[in-house]
C-alpha cells in the first residue's frame, strides 16, 4: 500500500460535517477542498488557524492535495507564531478572522463557496507524504517540530477506531470539545471521523449547554471527544445530554470516580487515550475497568537507554514517553508520574526549563523560575513563578509572558522576590524553593 | 473607567470569580469595567468553563456560547454581574 484515500467510505450525499450553516455533504467537501487547493499560494507550509473544525479540514485537505505541510502551533500567542514563522520562513496562514499574524501572508476563509460539483472521485494521498508538523516546546526555546506523515495519521485513526469498536457501538458522528490544532484533537476529531465516514460537528462546544446543543444537532449516539475538565463540568452542572454512543477523553488522566459517574449519567462507555504530540495517540483504556493502558495495534513499547519509548512502523525512530511508566505486560503499562521537568497543564505539555528560559528573556527579569506546586487530586494545577525583577510590576511581567506563552502556562501566582535561594553552585535546590513557597503561603494565608 | 465604584452584587460576583479560579487577588481590586479575559485579569477558556460552573451552582444560570450576548457577558465584572442578575434562577 503506497497511498490511502483522503476520506473514508462516504457516499456523495452523506453528511460529512455540520457547520454553523447546516449540513455539508461529502461531495460538497471534496469540491470545496479541490477548489481551494487550486487557489492556495505556492508555498511549502501553511499555518492553519481556522476556527471551524470543518473549515480547518477543508484547508488541511487542500494543503495535502498541494503537497503542503500544515503547521499546528501550540498556541496562538503572538511570540509562538512569530517563532514558527521565522523557522518556517516561507509559510502562509489560513485564517477566518482577517487578523494579521506577524507579517505572514494570509488567505482568509471561507472564500466564495464554489458551486461547482466536480466528479465524485476521492483523491489518494501518498503514505510517505509529510502532511503536518505538530510543535512542542523544546529545551532550546525554539518550538520543536514533530513531522507527521499521512501514514502516521491514517494508522492512528484506524487503530483507534478498531480499539473503540465504533461500528459495534453504532457511532455515526463526532462532537469534540478539544481544539483541532492540538494533536489529540487532530487525531480524534478530524482524522477519526473523516477516515471512518462519520459526521463531524464543526463547532468546539465549551459550556455544558453548548455540548448538549452540539450533540442534539449531531447523529444520535455520537462519540464525544473531550477532556476530564469538560466531563466534570457536565456532571456538576447537571446537564442532560442527548444519547451519546461513547465518550473519549484525553489530555489528562480521568479519575475512576469521575469516569464511573459519567458512564452512569450518560449511559455510555468512557474510554481514554494516552498520547503525546511527538508520537500521537499510542494507548487506550476503559477507565472504570482498566488501571493499565493497552497499546494501540501497531504500537510497541521499547526501552531506549534509560527511557521507556514507543515505536511503530510509521514513526521514524523510537519516541521517548514523557511520563514515567511501569511496564505491566507485553503491551500494557501503568503511568507512575511525570518525568522531572515535564508538566501537563490542561493537556498542554511543556518543560519547566523552557518556560523558565522564556521568563528570563523578559526585559527587566534578572532571575526567575517556574515551578509546579503540589496539586490536589482532581483539581487543575496551575504553574507558579518566582521572579526577581527590580522596578517591574507583576503586570509588566505577565504582560510580556502573555506574548510568549500559551495562556495555560501563565503563572498563578507570579511572585516578585528580592532573590532566589540559589546555592553556591548557582542551582536552585528543590527544598529551598519549597521552603520559600511555604513561607509565602503562611504569610499571605493562601492555599495553593 | 466610567464608574469605579462596585455595587454590593458586583463585589459578590468578584468574590465568586476569585474563589472559583483560585486567583491570588483581592476581590475588591477587580476593576468593574476592566477586561476579565486576555489582558485585564488574563483568564482563558478553562477559566471560563470553571467560572460557568460556579455561576450555575450559585445562581442557577447556565451559560451558553450561542447566546448572542455571551461575548459582552464575559467582557467585564460589571457585565457579568448584570447578566447574572438578569438570568439567575436562585
Amino acid at each position: 500500500m503506497v497511498d490511502a484515500p483522503l476520506i473514508g467510505s462516504y457516499r456523495p450525499d452523506d453528511v460529512l460535517a455540520w457547520d454553523s450553516d447546516g449540513p455539508r455533504s461529502a461531495s460538497e467537501f471534496l469540491s470545496e477542498a479541490i477548489n481551494l487547493a487550486g487557489v492556495l499560494p505556492d508555498r511549502p507550509s501553511v499555518l492553519n488557524l481556522l476556527t471551524s473544525r470543518y473549515e480547518f479540514l477543508v484547508g488541511f485537505a487542500a494543503a495535502m492535495l498541494r503537497r503542503q505541510v500544515t503547521l499546528l502551533p501550540q498556541s496562538r500567542a503572538p511570540e509562538t507564531l512569530r517563532r514558527i514563522a521565522v523557522d518556517q520562513e516561507s509559510c502562509y496562514c489560513l485564517t477566518d478572522r482577517g487578523e494579521p499574524v506577524h507579517d505572514i501572508p494570509a488567505v482568509v476563509l471561507p472564500a466564495e463557496r464554489g458551486s461547482s460539483r466536480g466528479s465524485w472521485k476521492i483523491p489518494h494521498i501518498p503514505l510517505q507524504q509529510h502532511v503536518a508538523i505538530a510543535f512542542t516546546s523544546g529545551s532550546t526555546g525554539q518550538p520543536t517540530p514533530n513531522l507527521k506523515t499521512w501514514d502516521a495519521l491514517v494508522s492512528v485513526a484506524r487503530a483507534t477506531a478498531r480499539r473503540l469498536d465504533l461500528k459495534a457501538a453504532r457511532v455515526q458522528g463526532v462532537v469534540a470539545t478539544v481544539p483541532h490544532q492540538h494533536m489529540f484533537g487532530l487525531e480524534a476529531s478530524v482524522m477519526l471521523p473523516m477516515q471512518q465516514g462519520l459526521t463531524m460537528h464543526a463547532g468546539r462546544p465549551l459550556f455544558p449547554e453548548d455540548i448538549r446543543a452540539a450533540l442534539a444537532k449531531s447523529p444520535e449516539r455520537s462519540l464525544l471527544v473531550t477532556t476530564p475538565l469538560h466531563l466534570r463540568a457536565c456532571l456538576l452542572a447537571g446537564v442532560r445530554l442527548p444519547p451519546v454512543g461513547m465518550i473519549l477523553s484525553a489530555t489528562s488522566a480521568l479519575t475512576p470516580d469521575l469516569a464511573r459517574e459519567a458512564e452512569q449519567r450518560f449511559h455510555a462507555p468512557v474510554h481514554e487515550i494516552f498520547g503525546f504530540a511527538e508520537a500521537g495517540s499510542v494507548a487506550s483504556r476503559r477507565t472504570v475497568a482498566d488501571g493499565d493502558w493497552r497499546m494501540l495495534d501497531g504500537v510497541a513499547l521499547s526501552r531506549n537507554g534509560s527511557r521507556d519509548s514507543v515505536q511503530a512502523a510509521y514513526l521514524p525512530c523510537p519516541v521517548p514517553i514523557p511520563d514515567r511508566i511501569s511496564v505491566t505486560g507485553r503491551a500494557t503499562f501503568r503511568v507512575l508520574g511525570r518525568v522531572e521537568d515535564q508538566v501537563n497543564i490542561a493537556g498542554h505539555r511543556a518543560s519547566l526549563g523552557d518556560l523558565t528560559r522564556q521568563l528570563l528573556e523578559v526585559e527587566g527579569v534578572h532571575d526567575g523560575v517556574f515551578i509546579l506546586p503540589d496539586g490536589k487530586e482532581g483539581s487543575l494545577s496551575r504553574l507558579m513563578a518566582l521572579v526577581v525583577a527590580p522596578g517591574k510590576t507583576q503586570e509588566d511581567i505577565q504582560h510580556a509572558l502573555r506574548r510568549r506563552l500559551n495562556p495555560v502556562f501563565l503563572p498563578r501566582p507570579l511572585l516578585l522576590v528580592p532573590r532566589l535561594p540559589r546555592n553556591e553552585t548557582g542551582k536552585l535546590p528543590r527544598e529551598a524553593l519549597r521552603h520559600l513557597v511555604e513561607r509565602w503561603k503562611n504569610e499571605s494565608s493562601h492555599d495553593l | 473607567m466610567t464608574s469605579p465604584q462596585r455595587s454590593p452584587f458586583e463585589l459578590e460576583v468578584a468574590k465568586l470569580i476569585v474563589e472559583a479560579l483560585k486567583l491570588k487577588a483581592d476581590p475588591s481590586s477587580i476593576e468593574p469595567e476592566a477586561a476579565l479575559f486576555g489582558e485585564g485579569l488574563g483568564l482563558d477558556s478553562i477559566d471560563a468553563l470553571e467560572l460557568s460552573l460556579a455561576i450555575a451552582q450559585t445562581y442557577g444560570y447556565l451559560l451558553k456560547s450561542s447566546d448572542p450576548e455571551i461575548k459582552s457577558t464575559f467582557s467585564s465584572l460589571r457585565a457579568l454581574a448584570r447578566a447574572i442578575e438578569l438570568h439567575r434562577t436562585k
